[in-house]
């Protein structure tokens, strides 16, 4: 019975609906680091917005500015796809068609006129439009079935594009809206819609729909047999997803006041968002997160440094990471505060083998 | 006389021509243990897959408290209140094993009330993990547990579901003797709890131990049904199926088994 009451403690934990951060640690207390990290992470994020927000009084250089903004992009449609890809366990390759349709459908809409924020949410309810009408057919397939029908969707909708001469076919789309540049402007959107992001990320995975994407992800059949409608699930996730994503190919579109097939609808931007979530830890909050920052900032120095070469890297890395560290770096990040547990209570106990085994199971399933 | 909870009406499946199930017929009263008892590729687990709505019949219909829920998909029949459980157990496994049954207790047949209950549910879980005793393991990993603790897992999952109708795949096979016996000790658990159990076993002795009434089907038909005394002397189920091993051993075996039912009944009141 005291064993019983022992257990109490945790339940309001686990009683928060998706209970993420149940299983962290198998059982035993946490040692003085692992809180420490824990603390770390949680003011971090705050600490990362503020001082993004923040960044423009210091008058940093319109480049730093530019390349933040595109980070920032990169977040969002980085968390957005790790929602269907992470939770959910569906791997999509066609992210890049809700991105270009978001950006295309801003360029159109700005164009007749409509104001930024409207035209923002015409480009997330046309990629969510969107995701519905790949995900009803694509999501009878699973595992890398769906994975080459994502591939096939894209291309047809990158053809498509590239003869639609209402918007100017292979050769573009030009934004022309009226009154002056504010690069800020530009930063503060793209700021608050990463934001947004990762506050939906961190909902989503807390709500009853959480649940059901972990419970579809570890075991579509077995979570249909407890009642989870796997399909309303994934189409839920693609359609919040596809609409984060739209929405940055929007800002990104409005941005650059110029929208093409080959860019917006390239078979690389739907590589870069399935790759950024890979990097940082799929299935976490945080991963994608870092994921994207890491790309967001590298990228134009690699493709600067090996024009020829960067997908190869890309590549490379991408096997090392599944290879070697699936739950990416922030699996990784886990790894070295669990080590450093170990070595704080060297010598006191014994038995932290199963322990760790554990938390790495789990590393890919919290956030 | 009330309504069965369950008349399955000449249940057909064919695979590519093969006949896994052949006009199957049958009924389950409300609050009984059924056993379902068959030599392998008798259309045991077809039949269950069937009711649980895993599998599509080619013919014959599944009328559940009087409504048809023949090809219904899986998720639709835990909402009316069938739920099955995995020959082989299927955790999620980097989920806790809370979490699990947490899974059963926000998507089946309780699902508004846990909604209601808000973070109540976290206790609710709780609760069904000390019902299967599993408490301990409450924060474990699912994917590290013992196979006798996943099957447990299993149950506690399928009955945070709230079933009214239990379908119960082999919850026993590969378990010690006294793990079988406090896994049956639950399923009357359950039963007491009002809850219909559908039991599908190879274990005869457990089978005789705790049913009310087995049906025993051979190449995918009905061969007999009835309690466990009279199916046993059924001349036709001893000579197709059971022949060999009651001719034998059996009879000693299943006093046995039975006698050790009665004991456990004993001790829990």
């Amino acid at each position: 019975m005291g064993r019983l009451e022992g257990e109490e403690a945790p339940l309001g934990m686990t009683a928060a609906p998706a209970a993420a951060a149940t299983a962290e640690d198998g059982g035993g207390g946490r040692s003085r680091s692992s809180r420490a990290a824990a603390a770390a992470a949680r003011i971090s994020p705050w600490l990362l917005g503020a001082a993004l927000a923040a960044l423009p009084l210091i008058g940093p250089g319109p480049n730093l500015i530019r390349l933040l903004f595109v980070t920032l992009v990169w977040v969002t449609a980085s968390v957005a796809w790790n929602l269907l890809g992470g939770f959910g366990g569906q791997v999509s390759f066609g992210f890049a068609v809700f991105y270009g349709l978001g950006a295309y459908a801003a360029a159109v809409a700005l164009n007749a006129g409509l104001d930024p924020v409207s035209s923002c949410l015409l480009a997330a309810g046309v990629a969510t439009v969107a995701s519905l009408a790949i995900g009803l057919p694509t999501f009878r397939l699973k595992g890398p079935y769906f994975a080459i029908a994502t591939i096939g969707v894209s291309e047809a909708v990158r053809v498509v594009m590239t003869n639609v001469s209402a918007t100017g076919g292979a050769s573009g789309y030009r934004v022309m809206e009226r009154g002056a540049f504010h690069q800020l402007q530009h930063f503060y959107s793209a700021l608050g819609l990463a934001a947004g992001a990762v506050a939906i990320s961190v909902l989503v995975r807390r709500s009853r729909l959480g649940l059901a994407l972990v419970a579809v992800r570890e075991d579509e059949d077995a979570a249909a047999d407890l009642g989870v409608n796997p399909l309303r699930a994934k189409l839920l996730a693609h359609a919040i997803a596809a609409a984060l994503t739209g929405a940055a190919g929007g800002l990104h579109a409005r941005y650059a006041a110029y929208v093409n097939p080959q860019g917006e609808f390239a078979f690389a931007i739907s590589v870069a968002i399935l790759l950024m979530p890979i990097i940082g830890g799929v299935g976490t909050i945080w991963g994608p997160v870092i994921g994207a920052c890491i790309y967001g900032l590298v990228h134009d120095e690699i493709i600067a440094a090996f024009p020829q070469l960067h997908l190869l890297i890309y590549g490379s890395l991408l096997i090392v990471i599944v290879l070697f560290e699936p739950a990416g770096i922030v699996g990784l990040l886990r790894r070295l505060v669990r080590a450093g547990d170990r070595r704080g209570r060297q010598g006191g106990r014994g038995g932290q083998e199963g322990q760790d085994g554990r938390g790495r199971a789990h590393a890919a399933a919290a956030p | 006389m009330p309504p069965p909870l369950l008349r399955v009406e000449r249940l057909t499946k064919t695979f590519a021509g093969l006949a896994a199930l052949q006009d199957v017929s049958f009924e389950l009263e409300r609050g009984g243990i059924y056993g379902l008892i068959g030599p392998n590729g008798a259309g045991k687990t077809t039949l269950l897959a069937i009711l649980a709505g895993a599998l599509r019949p080619t013919a014959g219909r599944v009328v559940f408290e009087e409504r048809d829920l023949t090809g219904m998909p899986a998720f639709a029949a835990v909402r009316h209140g069938i739920v099955r459980t995995h020959q082989v157990p299927r955790p999620f496994r980097t989920l806790s094993v809370l979490d699990n049954v947490e899974v059963g207790i926000r998507f089946g047949r309780g699902k508004a009330a846990a909604e209601e209950a808000g973070p109540a549910a976290g206790s609710a879980a709780m609760r069904i993990l000390e019902r299967v005793g599993l408490t301990h393991h409450a924060r474990a990993v699912a994917g590290t547990l013992s196979v006798g603790d996943q099957k447990r897992l299993e149950l506690a999952r399928a009955i945070a579901a709230r079933p009214s109708l239990l379908l119960c795949d082999e919850v026993c096979s590969g378990l010690t003797a006294p793990e079988t016996e406090s896994v049956l000790r639950l399923l009357r658990e359950i039963r007491q709890a009002g809850t219909t159990i559908l039991y599908v076993e190879h274990d005869l002795k457990a089978i005789m131990a705790v049913c009310d009434r087995v049906i025993v089907m051979d190449h995918g038909q009905k061969l007999a049904e009835g309690t466990p005394a009279e199916v046993q002397r059924d001349p036709a189920v001893v000579e197709a199926y059971i022949g060999g091993e009651v001719g034998k051993g059996d009879p000693a075996g299943t006093a046995g088994a039975a006698g050790a039912g009665g004991a456990a009944g004993t001790g829990e009141a």
